[in-house]
């Protein structure tokens, strides 16, 4: 079940760089670990696809995670309080506190950005972006995600079911693997500028470069009250970081 | 309304591929440009679609009259440039590829056929009244929620006719809009281009062969390496002698040589070569069935139901069917590209079980997709051709050698130093063919292997396949052009709903 949309894309975006923003400004595990517990958590379960997400995230942020508790974890050098050692590797508890720091952080950052990007509707965003007044070149590249990625994958495996037809084996070894994956992106991109050219034409007869305003099929979701709330969470944003820096520089 | 005088075009630095044309298309006409293909019919309708190709580098000397402009042209760089946007609102133009007329902006049909409008402003209100109008018109209204990358060729096909048309164009201008279509999705266009027509759109179609059925007195230009050859009525041209331009009529048996073309084995008699020395079949499918989940869902589709098929040396088996009849995925069991959910398929006597590679069955079963495009990944034809011979471990000069005698078995034995996409449709389509036969596969397995093809491409495919048959292999295809399955095929099988409808009595493999 895809979630109830509430909020405008742009509105949803904007939230979530907002929040990113946020984190690294104050900076401390404890408001990280807040936004992980009381926005990221929730936001991710009530999704409509938390296991997709979940997966995004563990791929994304996983390897990251991994990398900086073995790295800060056991070699941290401004770390003195050593809880375990193994020949140059120290285990500290300030090594421990920094990858936890950073870990959050980082949790924080792919859970928002992941969750929103994965749940937004770019057919409303791209809408959206016309109704404002967006430079097109811009919301064709947004728009086109929809439209582009997945044809790039299905073009991908079609066209690698061509080439075990002709006598590809895939599989098994990594060097074999690879060599289907160079064998795939021959014909893909050939493909790919070929259609490239062909819609370059298409999109100036369909008028794409006119001059002038444009309209959009989709009825504006927008609305005052968000364009406001926009303009404010940016200004309360920017005006809590001036502040927080102000405060911190002065103590 | 629009006319177009070519004295002479070229692309880049080429030779002229156009020449000597003159055509004037009135209000509510219908012209239909045929020719062979490589014959100057895409170069023709992009013309009058306006792309004259001034930016990259193209030669146009002549003129365009639209309405009462009318613009000169003399090859040089001051010549006029043509606005697009605004030619399009005129004169639309449909192009003969479909992956490259989607605006990729769009996660419906309605907002794919807004596109143009709402890029000129036109108001919410007017844009959604447009866009019903159009779907209603052409019977798209089932599909407007619907994704546009996610439907059958007749209906991609139709909704980029619609986003064309949208705006009310005078002309419209289609390049090839049947290829590869089935009869059901190749009649959904046809309605849709009467619709137009009726309503007093001009149109103009670009094909390979002069259409079967259509007014007779609509226009006919034909053209031959550029030139036109025959201006007239499809009354007269049908009774022109156009074939001796290689352009036959759609619907009419093939002219097959009886004798196998140069490259292939000589001729055995069928008869024969069934009680070969095993007296096994080439391959065999036992109670096959297959279903899937279907998407965003916990259920299953079945689309084939307990098929029985055996395939003997000698044998061309055709496969008809309506789309979806589950002939794509019968075809796609025979070498491993779909493992069956129950039954058994046998090939060249081993038994296909669930971790056989796909790809170490292409020197038994030889699969032509109906997409080529997607089956062309190297540098060179040769290459191309040679790819199958050195994976199955032929050798490079062996392998080389399997090439050039396929290449010269379809006739392109003189391409064989060109890169695959610089040739034409029907020269790609053979050279998909070449590396089939390259690879020495007993059972050809092939996916409307004459869809877009012209008279020559359909003819030659016909004779490689009777000389396969007679040489002790065998073929298996899927196909909507019942005058050739009539004229080749030793048996003819209808599917339907994933079971085979009828046995297909056996006939002589002179098809008679």
């Amino acid at each position: 079940m895809p979630r109830r949309r509430v909020f405008n894309p742009l509105t949803e975006l904007l939230a979530a760089a907002l929040l990113v923003v946020l984190v690294l400004v104050v900076n401390t595990w404890q408001f990280s670990l807040a936004v992980l517990v009381v926005v990221v958590v929730p936001g991710v379960l009530l999704s409509g696809k938390p296991r997709q997400i979940a997966l995004a995230i563990a791929v994304a942020a996983g390897p990251l995670l991994i990398s900086s508790f073995l790295l800060h974890g056991l070699f941290f050098p401004e770390g003195t309080t050593v809880l375990a050692e193994w020949g140059p590797a120290r285990v500290t508890a300030e090594g421990l506190q920094f990858a936890a720091l950073t870990g959050l952080r980082l949790a924080v950052f792919t859970g928002v950005l992941l969750t929103a990007a994965l749940t937004v509707s770019i057919p409303e965003l791209v809408s959206t972006l016309t109704h404002r007044g967006w430079n097109r070149r811009l919301v064709f590249v947004v728009g086109s995600a929809v439209g582009l990625l997945p044809h790039v994958a299905e073009r991908a495996r079609q066209i690698t079911r061509a080439q075990q037809a002709r006598g590809l084996v895939v599989g098994g070894s990594l060097p074999s693997r690879v060599r289907g994956l160079l064998m795939v992106s021959v014909p893909l991109v050939t493909g790919l500028l070929i259609d490239a050219a062909e819609r370059t034409q298409l999109l100036e007869s369909r008028g794409f470069s006119s001059p002038g305003p444009r309209t959009s099929y989709l009825p504006d979701t927008d609305t005052a009250g968000q364009r406001t709330a926009r303009w404010l969470m940016a200004a309360g944003v920017l005006g809590f970081g001036c502040a927080w820096y102000a405060v911190g520089a002065g103590r | 309304m629009i006319r177009l005088e070519c004295s002479s075009y070229a692309y880049d630095g080429g030779p002229v591929v156009l020449s000597g044309v003159d055509l004037a298309v009135e209000p509510g006409a219908l012209v239909h440009v045929v020719g062979p293909s490589g014959s100057g019919k895409t170069t023709l309708a992009r013309l009058l679609a306006g792309q004259t190709g001034a930016g990259s580098g193209a030669q146009f000397r002549g003129a365009l009259t639209l309405g009462g402009d009318r613009l000169g042209f003399s090859g040089s760089p001051e010549d006029p440039r043509i606005d697009p946007a605004a030619w399009s609102s005129t004169v639309a133009y449909a192009a003969q590829r479909t992956e490259g007329q989607l605006s990729m902006m769009s996660a419906t049909v309605a907002e794919e056929i807004a596109f143009g409008p709402a890029n000129r402003g036109m108001p919410a209100g007017e844009l959604r009244a447009a866009v019903q109008a159009t779907a209603a018109r052409l019977g798209l209204t089932d599909l407007l929620n619907r994704d546009p990358r996610r439907l059958s060729g007749g209906q991609l096909r139709r909704t980029i006719i619609a986003a064309a048309v949208v705006g009310n164009p005078r002309v419209l201008i289609l390049d090839e809009p049947f290829q590869g279509l089935d009869a059901g999705s190749r009649a959904e266009v046809a309605r849709t281009l009467e619709v137009l027509r009726a309503a007093g759109t001009a149109l103009l179609i670009c094909a390979p062969m002069l259409p079967g059925s259509a007014p007779q007195h609509s226009r006919v230009l034909a053209l031959v390496s550029g030139r036109p050859v025959f201006d007239g009525t499809l009354a007269q041209a049908w009774t022109a002698g156009l074939e001796r331009y290689a352009i036959g009529t759609e619907g009419s048996a093939p002219d097959v040589r009886r004798d196998p073309p140069q490259g292939c084995a000589a001729p055995v008699a069928a008869s024969d070569v069934r009680q070969d020395s095993t007296g096994g079949p080439l391959t065999e499918l036992a109670g096959v069935s297959f279903s899937y989940r279907r998407e965003g869902t916990s259920g299953q589709a079945e689309v084939l139901r307990g098929v029985d098929l055996r395939v003997d040396p000698g044998d061309i088996v055709g496969l008809t069917g309506a789309n979806g009849s589950g002939k794509s995925t019968l075809l796609q069991h025979l070498n491993g590209l779909l493992r069956a959910s129950s039954g058994t398929v046998t090939v060249a006597g081993r038994l296909l079980g669930r971790r056989t590679a796909t790809g170490r069955l292409a020197g038994a079963v030889g699969f032509l997709f109906q997409d080529t495009d997607q089956q062309l990944f190297e540098r060179t034809v040769l290459r191309e051709v040679a790819y199958g011979p050195t994976a199955a471990g032929a050798g490079r000069e062996g392998a080389q050698e399997r090439a050039r005698t396929a290449l010269a078995a379809v006739g392109l034995g003189h391409a064989a130093g060109e890169h695959p996409y610089e040739l034409g449709f029907v020269e790609r389509r053979l050279v998909a063919f070449a590396s089939l036969i390259a690879s020495e596969p007993s059972v050809w397995v092939l996916d409307e292997p004459t869809a877009g093809l012209d008279l020559r491409g359909r003819n030659r495919v016909g004779e490689l396949l009777l000389g396969h048959a007679a040489a002790g292999g065998a073929v298996i295809l899927a196909t909507h052009d019942g005058a050739f399955a009539d004229a080749l095929c030793t048996r003819i099988l209808e599917l339907k709903d994933g079971r085979i409808l009828s046995g297909g009595a056996r006939r002589g493999a002179d098809g008679a």
